[in-house]
């Protein structure tokens, strides 16, 4: 269980730009059940990157703490992987040895992590590209390599930070139902940075909606839609409640959106 | 061009097999092909003009002349004290600017400290000519090997530094961030993604440390030696042989080509993606 605990943070502002703190998130408090899947949803600049990475331990928060099963976060650990938008790949390094890093980084043997990321890469689809650099792999490949290095270290916990939001919109869509799939095997925890309704509709167990920035959570909403999701998808986002779940969050969102763009002329 | 397309892949097709031959070679080798025929025509321009007695072979020796004695001086043995001469100069400050120049440039990519106490020196470096050091290194270490190696080493050194300094500050802030998030320490963020990243830098700032050192040898042998391919120059040119000078100036040349190429190589082979060099 993961427990935020009013949550507040404000970057410095370079002296170039007039200096002083930039608030980012407000007062954020959230408890992330063990198992569930769970959907940050806000504006950009929101604050909602910012609290993934505070809740990973690469930022410590200007106010508040977060507790993860019980133990205060006081940097990145090992119950808890990222996944990023940009996959962050090693260009000097081949698939596999860019999924061994994670391991090899916490001191597994060579032989372990080597036969650990070959099962990491099987699972995600990619049992014949071990020996690929990044550059000769599709986005959707790089990002499964991203995947698979985060699976390696079998962490409790996988933060994803807008995991798709790099792939153009089919590749998105199949990397979803990959996931789903993927996860459906072993029991985590995701925490998902998106700026995609649909995305978040499909995939979560519960929404949490941001306001521009600083962010404030609004509200929460909990997806009640039939598992396994990945069976029915199209169905699924044809349904009656995918659709009103979509408007009801548009309606939420399209305020916060209009003000972030109002905010961010004002800022930049 | 349609031609050439349809009849791909048969043989003994209308067109003429030399002709095809001849234009495929070009298309494939065409810069090559062209620098072949550029220095061709300059060196054989330059035996013309030396051997029809255009030119007074005392001011410009002829190519044929130059290489006649370049096996001259190789066969009876008498070129290589000066070679091995300037290779011991050459080698120590090469050792050194690596050795001195990367943990430099890497301490200045990474502290703030370090980059802002030895910035002012080495832009006040950067900006006075090397050579002006040479009679102060001659009073300090004599005319020996250690003021060659002291002035090459200057010379050398500082592109070492800078390009390593922008190899290590351009190194993706994301991926150090990656790493960080799966637990890296201090050391291991410098060992597997700082060095690696900023490696195709280093290698490019040894690449032209190489030409620069090889330059300052020739300078610091024509001030203060008894011996070596600076000091070959320049006696040859006391006495008035003009193809010894070229015999020298050749053998600088080949060995400032032969390393630039491997070191050419070493950096594409380390960072193909950076050259584009895609397997499929």
């Amino acid at each position: 269980m993961i427990q935020v605990s009013s949550i507040s943070h404000a970057f410095s502002r370079d002296s170039r730009e007039g200096g002083g703190k930039l608030p980012v998130i407000d007062d954020v408090s959230l408890t992330i059940e063990r198992g569930s899947f769970v959907s940050l949803l806000g504006p950009s600049g929101c604050g909602k990157t910012t609290l993934l990475r505070i809740m990973n331990g690469l930022v410590a928060p200007s106010k508040g703490s977060v507790h993860v099963d019980g133990t205060t976060v006081k940097g990145p650990g090992a119950n808890r992987a990222m996944v990023f938008q940009e996959f962050n790949l090693l260009p000097w390094r081949t698939a596999e040895d860019n999924v061994a890093f994670a391991q090899e980084l916490q001191g597994v043997s060579a032989k372990a992590r080597k036969a650990r990321a070959q099962e990491t890469l099987s699972a995600v689809g990619l049992d014949n590209f071990g020996k690929y650099y990044p550059h000769q792999l599709s986005g959707g490949m790089k990002q499964r390599v991203g995947l698979a290095r985060a699976l390696s270290i079998a962490p409790d916990y996988l933060f994803m930070d807008e995991p798709f939001g790099a792939l153009d919109p089919q590749i998105r869509e199949i990397m979803q139902i990959e996931l789903l799939k993927l996860l459906a095997r072993d029991d985590k925890t995701v925490i998902l940075v998106t700026h995609s309704i649909d995305e978040a509709i499909f995939l979560s167990d519960k929404i949490v909606i941001f306001s521009a920035r600083p962010g404030r959570i609004i509200t929460t909403i909990d997806v009640d839609l039939p598992q396994p999701r990945w069976e029915n998808d199209e169905e699924i986002k044809a349904s009656r409640p995918f659709v009103e779940y979509r408007q009801e969050i548009w309606r939420i969102l399209k305020r916060e959106v209009a003000r972030s763009i109002a905010d961010g002329a004002a800022v930049a | 061009m349609a031609e050439t397309t349809t009849h791909i892949g048969m043989p003994g097709g209308t067109q003429p097999f030399m002709g095809r031959l001849l234009r495929e070679t070009w298309k494939r080798h065409q810069t090559a092909i062209t620098r072949l025929i550029a220095v061709g025509l300059f060196l054989g321009l330059w035996e013309w003009a030396v051997s029809s007695g255009k030119i007074n072979p005392l001011f410009l020796a002829s190519p044929s002349s130059v290489l006649a004695r370049l096996v001259e001086v190789f066969a009876n043995g008498t070129i290589w004290q000066h070679i091995f001469a300037s290779g011991e100069v050459a080698l120590w400050s090469f050792l050194l600017c690596v050795g001195v120049g990367v943990p430099l440039g890497i301490m200045m990519g990474r502290m703030r400290l370090v980059r802002d106490t030895l910035e002012p020196f080495i832009i006040a470096k950067y900006s006075s000519p090397t050579v002006a050091f040479l009679p102060i290194l001659i009073i300090w270490l004599g005319i020996g090997v250690m003021s060659k190696v002291a002035l090459v080493f200057l010379g050398g050194v500082f592109v070492i530094i800078i390009n390593t300094e922008a190899g290590v500050s351009n190194v993706d802030r994301k991926l150090v961030e990656t790493a960080r998030s799966f637990m890296a320490s201090e050391f291991q963020i410098l060992r597997k993604i700082v060095l690696p990243g900023s490696l195709p830098f280093i290698i490019a700032g040894i690449r032209l440390a190489v030409g620069r050192i090889l330059i300052y040898v020739v300078i610091a042998e024509m001030f203060a030696s008894t011996s070596g391919l600076g000091y070959l120059i320049f006696q040859a040119g006391a006495m008035y042989d003009t193809t010894l000078i070229f015999v020298g100036v050749t053998i600088l040349a080949t060995t400032g080509i032969v390393m630039n190429s491997l070191l050419r190589l070493l950096e594409q082979k380390i960072a193909p993606w950076r050259y584009g060099l895609r397997e499929d």
